[in-house]
């Protein structure tokens, strides 16, 4: 399990991370959502070990992060940022195989052939990565991630992903999320920060809803994705629906005030009637 | 152990690549041997210096023997070692700084290494008249100075995060200017003699070549290159972003302290003996990179075998363009080189945009 518990980040006196616990188990997607500056992308390194966090504890599989050296934390959690620039002339092969570097795999070439074919980069692998689109290069970082952690391991792994769809088109948004979700019988926890509440409604088995540093519901998707909870995280009227056939819910975001209590409708027609 | 043998193992075509570059680096080495003021032909050159064999290919006189083994054999050994120490330092500098303009040059590295040097040489001279500490400590003041550079350079072009490249330059020619200013006040206070070793310092010269000084730069400059070529699957992480390393299992903070030490060492000892020497370390990786990819794993042992065959080239035009007379061999690599960078800067900006 990955857990971090009370953690408190501060930038000159102002929280960023409020107070914060949260856990992540071996076979789910936990999807993190939250408006512009909640502290998501704060959140999110200090569970990676990127930023180091003095009050709290988080501890990786009953470590605690600050003992783990970055090897032995390598093998256990593999993390995809939100952008990732090359300067060099490396081929997307290159790139890909540097996911072997944490993982010492007995077959790599077997490994390698597996992820690439996965996610669809097998015919850019020659291909610099310079001078691929945006989308190809996400899946190639994310080529580069699941190599990492691949390998069937006796112990839990974790995945860390911060927007890990946000250069795809649709089509290429539900393949990365239905890859995540094929990792789950991986023994591997899957964190995902997701702008676009539908995917998570589709694909998270639990969601966690950040505002102003502070953790405002976390649990079950279909317990914590309700009108009343989104309206108030981000200040933005919503329609929640069901999906006929799936049975998901649906989230409309609308251009509307609905709640008839506060009496913002006139306010909103007021003008243009 | 694994992981070793993993970051050093190639495959076959680049195992090849490099061994013909090894094979050209030999040929040029020989025919450099043949060439110079004293006609020596490249038969009598491997006659020479395959004497202790009892294979005689041509026959030689003895004259001919002694400036090729003591004269000539020693410098190209120099010229390899320098110009291969400066190859490689410039790709691993050029990995940890994920920017593909940095040159041990052109941050301000070569020229606080040879105020070092200077200031060693001339404020030092009592030190610098005992034998063994000329030969240990200029190339170590030369070291410090280098590496004081190298951090200072790397803290300031780290400062604010998106100006990165050009405060990187901007640091570097401050510097440079400070430490060229700092050069010619010190030998300012020192006699004539200085004076005209300030061009050694500013432009490289291996007519100093002896073999006094190739343990030195054995010990200090080949070493160092062998244990960067151990860092290239690190330099592959790195290229990602530090982050990303870190990600990847790689301590990062370690790896940057030891691939600045490794390279001022490089850098520093290399302007100790030949003076400041510039572009080598900037050209050569690019035209591997252009070439065969970005691949530490290449690049390493390619930079320093394809700057060990340019800076051997560049000595043979130094020596025998205008016979008896030698042009400062910094001369040669710059006007290869500065074009080159020109180039380099309109194509780094069309990129980037």
């Amino acid at each position: 399990m990955l857990s971090a518990s009370e953690i408190h980040f501060c930038v000159k006196q102002r929280p960023i991370v409020d107070q914060a616990s949260l856990s992540l188990e071996a076979g789910e997607i936990l999807a993190v959502l939250g408006p512009n500056g909640a502290g998501k992308s704060t959140l999110f390194k200090i569970l990676t070990g990127d930023v180091p966090c003095k009050r709290g504890e988080i501890g990786y599989n009953g470590c605690p992060l600050h003992q783990l050296k970055s090897k032995q934390l390598a093998q256990i959690r593999a993390v995809m940022p939100q952008h990732s620039e090359v300067n060099f002339p490396f081929t997307a092969k290159e790139v890909i195989e540097l996911g072997l570097i944490a993982c010492r795999s007995s077959q790599p070439q077997k490994l390698l052939r597996d992820v690439m074919e996965l996610t669809q980069t097998t015919s850019l692998q020659n291909q610099q990565f310079q001078h691929l689109s945006g989308g190809e290069r996400q899946r190639v970082q994310l080529a580069r991630v699941l190599v990492q952690i691949w390998e069937k391991k006796p112990f839990t792994r974790y995945l860390l992903l911060d927007e890990p769809t946000s250069a795809l088109d649709i089509a290429q948004q539900h393949t990365v999320l239905q890859i995540l979700q094929q990792l789950k019988d991986r023994n591997i926890g899957v964190l995902v920060i997701l702008h676009d509440l539908n995917l998570a409604a589709q694909y998270a088995d639990r969601v966690l809803l950040l505002k102003n540093g502070m953790i405002e519901a976390c649990g079950p998707t279909t317990d914590v994705l309700t009108e009343k909870t989104l309206s108030k995280v981000f200040d933005h009227p919503v329609t929640v629906m069901i999906h006929p056939i799936t049975g998901r819910k649906i989230i409309s975001t609308d251009h509307f005030y609905r709640n008839p209590s506060q009496n913002i409708n006139k306010a909103y027609y007021g003008n243009s009637i | 152990m694994s992981s070793f043998s993993k970051s050093i193992a190639l495959s076959t075509s680049k195992a090849i690549l490099l061994g013909g570059m090894g094979m050209l680096l030999l040929v040029i080495g020989v025919f450099s041997l043949s060439k110079g003021a004293f006609e020596i032909s490249p038969l009598q050159s491997l006659a020479i210096l395959l004497s202790d064999t009892g294979w005689i290919a041509e026959a030689y006189t003895n004259q001919q023997a002694n400036v090729l083994l003591q004269i000539r054999l020693p410098r190209i050994i120099l010229a390899t070692l320098v110009g291969g120490g400066l190859g490689i330092a410039g790709a691993a500098m050029q990995g940890l700084f994920r920017n593909p303009l940095v040159e041990p040059g052109l941050i301000g590295v070569s020229s606080g290494s040879a105020l070092f040097a200077v200031i060693y040489l001339v404020l030092l001279p009592g030190l610098s008249s005992i034998s063994w500490t000329q030969q240990v400590g200029l190339p170590l003041f030369a070291f410090i100075g280098g590496f004081i550079h190298v951090i200072a350079v790397y803290l300031l072009s780290k400062g604010s995060g998106k100006a990165r490249t050009s405060n990187l330059i901007l640091a570097g020619v401050a510097i440079n200017a400070l430490a060229g200013a700092l050069i010619g006040l010190t030998l300012f206070y020192s006699d004539d003699a200085a004076l005209r070793s300030f061009t050694f310092w500013s432009l490289g010269d291996l007519g100093g070549a002896t073999w006094q000084k190739i343990p030195t730069a054995i010990l200090l400059i080949l070493v160092p290159a062998a244990l960067l070529l151990n860092q290239s699957t690190h330099l592959n992480a790195m290229s990602l972003g530090e982050q990303e390393a870190f990600h990847l299992g790689i301590n990062v903070s370690q790896l940057k302290i030891k691939l600045l030490i490794l390279t001022a060492l490089i850098v520093g000892v290399s302007v100790s003996l030949t003076g400041m020497i510039g572009f080598v370390g900037l050209v050569v990786p690019h035209l591997i990179r252009i070439s065969f990819g970005a691949d530490h794993k290449l690049l390493l042992p390619a930079s320093f075998l394809v700057g060990a065959i340019l800076l051997n080239l560049a000595d043979l035009v130094a020596r025998t363009i205008a016979i008896p007379a030698e042009l400062p061999i910094g001369v040669i690599t710059a006007l290869l080189g500065a074009p080159f960078f020109i180039y380099l800067i309109s194509t780094f900006n069309q990129t980037k945009s």
